[in-house]
């Protein structure tokens, strides 16, 4: 029995669903990557499930794209991370604030 | 008519630029150099305007006609070759004058002149004061001579700088309120102003010839010439012309909602500039904390921008938006003149009490132009005239006892009379003026005003008639407040006017008693061409205003 | 084969020469450490080069690797916006106190420029959706980097982080819009997606709103590009904590290139119809839903929240932070139209924007490295002490105003008479009262720099010949064109032209 697209279509917004709550509302500025990392993930699904449903290459190639730039993201991200946590001692996304309005 | 190959309006314009760039390259130690610069500029200012006294047709109307403007100059300026989504975009520098502008360009020239004479005690930053006043003058100039509604809103709003800079770096203790409330209304208007002006730009066509000459629409009918090509114009004179307009255009019909919406945009432009009631409240800041030159450069040229303005821009084009609101414009004419009245008799400061005089008298301007017979535009553009000299004359005034007294508060003066007998002389003569006494300029241009103004509102005209007698009692009370009564001690070592005051304010006095007595020389200079408009807002535009586009 | 491949290696010259400059620019780095002028220099020239060959390009027409970006003449103006604005950078960069404090090294710096101005060049090109999310990640990770280059400052790793997690965000629901846009049509290509509408369109209201929420997604990716409201949260933050330099290209180039992607993103995609005649207004109204009137939203949200929020500001980088954003809303109401004009208007407005926003971010600068303050409360006096910058400075305020005879009010002129040509009258009022909000934070600049005294112990600020050279060749366009524009609106209306489309 073939699973339908539908279920990983649905599979995937709920994961996409996940990963916006999570930046939204996590403070800890690794889990929000974490977080991110979850948005790009539940894209590539969607893409690898169109794609093997449609049966084009296409989706497939901009997944591994999406994956070499989520890895770029999440090394430049940590990065910053460390340069702020030698600044300041602390990740807490609530407590990095000398900016605003 | 050419100096060098430069039209003779291109040098009345750019003469003070010309005076900026050497102001800019004095060194700014040598005060007296630059003082001297900008009144060369300004004495040859006024030397090209009796020039162009001289040699104005006084029978040529101008208004809606090309072949009726004079002293023309016609080039293209921008020139933007069509794609074949967006036509060919064409603007001209097109300068010339009618009856209207040449009297505005005399008293920009003679205001100019008065008020770099009364610069000449001003020390702060010399250098940056006259760089800044000749762009203001060149702004001025500009907008009186421009014939393309480009140029003019260009000219337009290369004023507002130096005139906000003008009031913030060399005005009073509240200058800075001042100067950005001056700027933020005058802004306002503008762009609503080019808001108008771009929604005219896309209704108007005319035809353009390899030369550059414009053809209106009929012209074409009758006959195209060779390698015609049909473009939008920013030609004032074009969009004067209902013929060219295209139609299903913006604001093309008669009496539609979005030409009443147009005009009011314009309207409001220059409302806030004359200043009329309810946009009048920039005003009295301004002219209170401004430097006594820039106070007399406000009352006398810019506030007749706005009414210029109404002349020759908003009337022409709307005459249908203009006759619908005629009475609107009347009203709110006549409560300028009753609540500056009133608003001026309750002032203390001497200078408040000419800035709501100067909405008061403005107010008359108003009316006069609302009655759309040939009285009351005459009235109209002679009040203009006369504002200009005599309000100029009672900021000079306003000036003179404020730099002896360091104090404008009339209660504390008293029995100047004999202190300052020339002073007294001079002042005497500009508040009879202001208050419309028989045998000075004032009285004709009130009169007419009011004249042209009962013929077609009467009640209007009755109420605003009361004025005069507000105006003489605040006007006399002032007098009174000044020169009669006991000389308060620590007044008892002011001196009188020195030469250098004597000379302006009996300049501006003589031309004032002058056209008291012998209006003619200005009245014929605008005779037919208010004759013109006059017929042009009562029955719209003739047909044969077309020919010589 | 090869000579196609050949050809399409040749039509992409420039962005092959701004890569070499990278590489050239992390080589010489390993060999001048001590001399950074040497790298600047060298970069200089990678983009003087970059500008020569994008030159060369004018009225090219052509699609290069198989569809994967368009090399036409509307992608050569946004290209060459990119460029001068990165040289500009570079010679500001050059000249930035803030930069070239000792000890740090500025190698990777010059690299990353690079690297930046290549993915925004890349993004003005790009007519594949695969390409565009690349485009637009190598612009992004190289900006995050560059905005906290001066990473010993907290604000400017603040800057950086703010920045990432808000592009990571963005670039994360642009790519779920593409998923869903390519599971609806099967392609990536904005052509192909172009011909598959209808068929798209047709299959009911679950595919078309489908396709909505796919619209919508990338455009939060778009808007946060060009920092448009409500996606414009990291503007004021990391132009403010990144290093002038960098807020100064960014300001310019990273909108240039989102713009320009934006554009022809919706453009290709849901306007021109290609070889399927899509029913008249397809942009107007999609499955009942009007895009127009959501974009125009958006510029009047940007435009109004961007100068209501600067009116409070005391930092003039921030200020001229949410001033971008009501620039971005000017620019705007240009998609609205989305006609010729319209494309026109905005590319008028990015010709001149690149003049007076690098020259305005220019005098802060050079105020600042003098000053060490962006406080508009220290510019105090300014124009006593320092007359030529203060007036050049004011001039770029004005031209950014909008009043004549700048070469902004040029620029405010197109996009006005573009909108009230196409019966938008409404959004042509409320962007010209706008520019009167705006008139109001400008002024402040105004009143402290010449209508306020001096503090007496002050001393002026003087400028190397090169600062004074790099001011006049920011401020002469800035007047010129605002009295002869001739040749920028030809040279605008001669790049309107899309690949593929008249």
């Amino acid at each position: 029995m073939e699973i339908p697209l539908s279920y990983y279509l649905c599979l995937s917004v709920v994961l996409f669903v996940v990963g916006v709550a999570g930046v939204l509302t996590r403070r800890n500025a690794i889990v929000v990557f974490m977080c991110i990392e979850l948005m790009l993930n539940s894209v590539n699904l969607t893409l690898i499930a169109f794609s093997s449903f449609l049966g084009s290459i296409t989706g497939q190639a901009l997944v591994f794209f999406a994956m070499a730039v989520a890895a770029a993201e999440a090394a430049v991200g940590l990065a910053i991370v460390i340069a702020i946590y030698r600044n300041k001692r602390t990740v807490d996304i609530d407590k990095i604030n000398i900016l605003k309005w | 008519m050419e100096i060098a190959g430069i039209g003779i309006l291109s040098w009345i314009t750019f003469l003070p630029v010309v005076g900026m760039v050497v102001v800019l390259m004095l060194p700014k130690e040598k005060k007296d150099w630059l003082r001297w610069t900008a009144l060369v500029v300004a004495a040859l200012q006024v030397v090209l305007g009796a020039f162009l006294f001289m040699r104005f047709d006084r029978s040529l109307a101008g208004i809606n006609t090309e072949s009726g403007m004079q002293f023309l100059e016609k080039f293209s300026w921008i020139d933007v070759r069509s794609v074949s989504w967006f036509g060919r975009l064409h603007i001209e520098y097109f300068l010339g004058i009618d009856g209207i502008s040449v009297v505005m360009v005399l008293l920009t020239a003679l205001i100019s002149f008065i008020a770099v004479i009364s610069s000449w005690n001003i020390e702060k930053s010399l250098k940056g004061y006259f760089a800044l006043f000749l762009l203001l003058d060149t702004g001025m100039m500009g907008v009186f001579v421009s014939l393309d509604f480009f140029l003019f809103y260009v000219f337009w709003e290369v004023m507002l700088l130096p005139m906000y800079f003008l009031i913030g770096v060399w005005g009073g203790p509240r200058r800075e309120y001042a100067a950005i409330k001056f700027f933020l209304y005058t802004l306002l208007g503008s762009v609503l102003m080019l808001l108008a002006m771009i929604a005219l730009y896309f209704s108007v066509n005319v035809y353009i010839d390899p030369a550059g000459g414009l053809h209106s629409l009929a012209e074409a009918a009758r006959g195209m010439g060779q390698g015609w090509e049909k473009i939008y114009t920013f030609n004032m004179l074009a969009m004067m012309d209902p013929g060219n307009f295209v139609p299903g255009s913006l604001l093309a019909g008669v009496d539609t909602s979005m030409r009443y919406l147009a005009y009011g945009a314009l309207f409001i432009a220059f409302a806030i500039k004359v200043p009329i009631f309810p946009f009048h409240t920039w005003l009295p800041d301004a002219h209170v904390e401004a430097p006594t030159p820039i106070s007399v450069i406000l009352a006398g040229v810019l506030l007749k921008m706005g009414t210029y303005g109404l002349l020759r821009i908003s009337f022409p084009i709307f005459p249908d938006a203009m006759r619908h609101f005629a009475w609107e414009l009347a009203l709110l004419g006549v409560i300028s003149m009753v609540y500056g009245a009133l608003v001026a008799m309750a002032q203390t400061d001497f200078k408040k009490l000419i800035a709501y005089s100067s909405v008061s008298h403005m107010g008359i301007v108003v009316l006069g132009m609302s009655s759309m017979n040939t009285q009351g535009l005459t009235g109209a553009v002679f009040q203009m005239f006369n504002h200009g000299t005599i309000t100029a004359m009672l900021f000079l005034i306003v000036g003179v006892i404020y730099d002896r007294a360091h104090t404008r508060g009339l209660n504390e003066f008293g029995g100047l009379m004999n202190q300052m007998p020339r002073y007294a002389g001079a002042m005497t003569v500009a508040f009879f003026a202001a208050l419309g006494l028989p045998g000075l300029s004032g009285f004709i241009s009130e009169m007419f005003s009011l004249l042209g103004a009962f013929q077609t509102f009467q009640t209007l005209t009755i109420i605003g008639a009361v004025t005069i007698v507000l105006t003489a009692g605040y006007m006399l009370w002032v007098l009174q407040r000044v020169f009669l009564g006991p000389l308060p001690e620590k007044w008892k070592d002011l001196t009188d006017m020195n030469g250098r005051e004597t000379f302006m304010l009996a300049t501006l006095g003589i031309i004032v008693i002058f056209f008291g007595i012998y209006p003619a020389p200005i009245l014929n200079l605008m005779n037919s061409s208010l004759n013109t408009l006059a017929a042009l807002l009562q029955h719209g535009a003739p047909a044969a205003m077309t020919s010589g586009m | 084969m090869s000579d196609h491949l050949l050809n399409d290696l040749s039509l992409f010259a420039p962005e092959t020469a701004i890569t070499l400059t990278l590489v050239a620019a992390i080589l010489a780095d390993l060999i001048f450490r001590r001399t950074p002028l040497v790298v600047a220099a060298l970069v200089l020239a990678g983009f003087v080069v970059t500008g020569l060959l994008l030159l060369g390009q004018t009225g090219v027409n052509a699609s290069i690797f198989t569809g994967m970006i368009a090399v036409d003449s509307f992608a050569v103006f946004f290209k060459t916006i990119v460029v001068l604005a990165g040289i500009l950078v570079v010679v500001f960069s050059m000249e930035s106190g803030e930069l070239n404090s000792p000890g740090r090294k500025l190698g990777e710096y010059y690299a990353l420029l690079c690297a930046a101005a290549l993915g925004m060049m890349l993004m003005a090109g790009a007519s594949n959706l695969l390409m565009m999310y690349i485009a637009i990640e190598l612009s992004s990770l190289s900006s995050y980097l560059l905005s906290g280059y001066t990473r010993e400052a907290p604000d400017s790793s603040e800057a950086s982080l703010k920045y990432l997690i808000y592009g990571a965000v963005s670039s994360g629901l642009m790519l779920y819009g593409i998923s869903l846009m390519y599971g609806l049509s099967g392609s990536l290509d904005l052509r192909a997606i172009n011909r598959a509408l209808p068929q798209v369109l047709s299959g009911g209201g679950a595919a078309s709103f489908t396709l909505l929420i796919a619209g919508v997604l990338a455009l939060a990716g778009f808007g946060y590009k060009i920092s448009a409201v409500p996606f414009h949260f990291w503007t004021p933050d990391v132009y403010e904590g990144a290093p002038i330099t960098i807020t100064a290209f960014l300001s310019v180039a990273s909108k240039a290139g989102g713009f320009a992607m934006m554009i022809r993103f919706f453009k290709v995609t849901f306007i021109d119809a290609g070889a399927v005649a899509l029913p008249a207004g397809t942009w107007a109204t999609l499955q009942g839903f009007h895009w127009v009137d959501l974009v125009a939203i958006l510029a009047v949200l940007s435009m109004t929240i961007g100068n209501l929020v600067a009116v409070w500001q005391n930092n003039l980088k921030r200020l001229l932070a949410y001033s971008s954003i009501a620039h971005a809303g000017y620019m705007l109401t240009g998609v609205v139209v989305l006609s010729n004009q319209g494309l026109a208007a905005i590319m008028v407005y990015f010709g001149v924007y690149l003049f007076m926003n690098l020259g305005a971010f220019y005098c802060v600068m050079l105020i600042a490295d003098k000053t060490g303050s962006e406080d508009i409360d220290e510019y105090k006096g300014i124009g006593g002490r320092s007359p030529f910058l203060a007036v050049a400075l004011a001039v770029f305020l004005v031209s950014l105003t909008g009043l004549p005879p700048t070469a902004g009010f040029i620029g405010k002129l197109y996009l006005f008479a573009a909108l009230i040509n196409s019966g938008w009258t409404w959004l042509a009022i409320v962007a010209a009262l706008n520019s009167v909000i705006a008139l109001y934070y400008y002024v402040r600049v105004f009143r402290n720099m010449f209508l306020r005294t001096e503090e007496p112990s002050s001393p002026g600020i003087t400028l190397s010949w090169l600062q004074n050279a790099a001011l006049v060749v920011l401020l002469v366009p800035t007047l010129l064109l605002g009295l002869y524009f001739t040749p920028l609106v030809q040279l605008a209306q001669a790049s309107v032209r899309l690949f593929g489309t008249p």
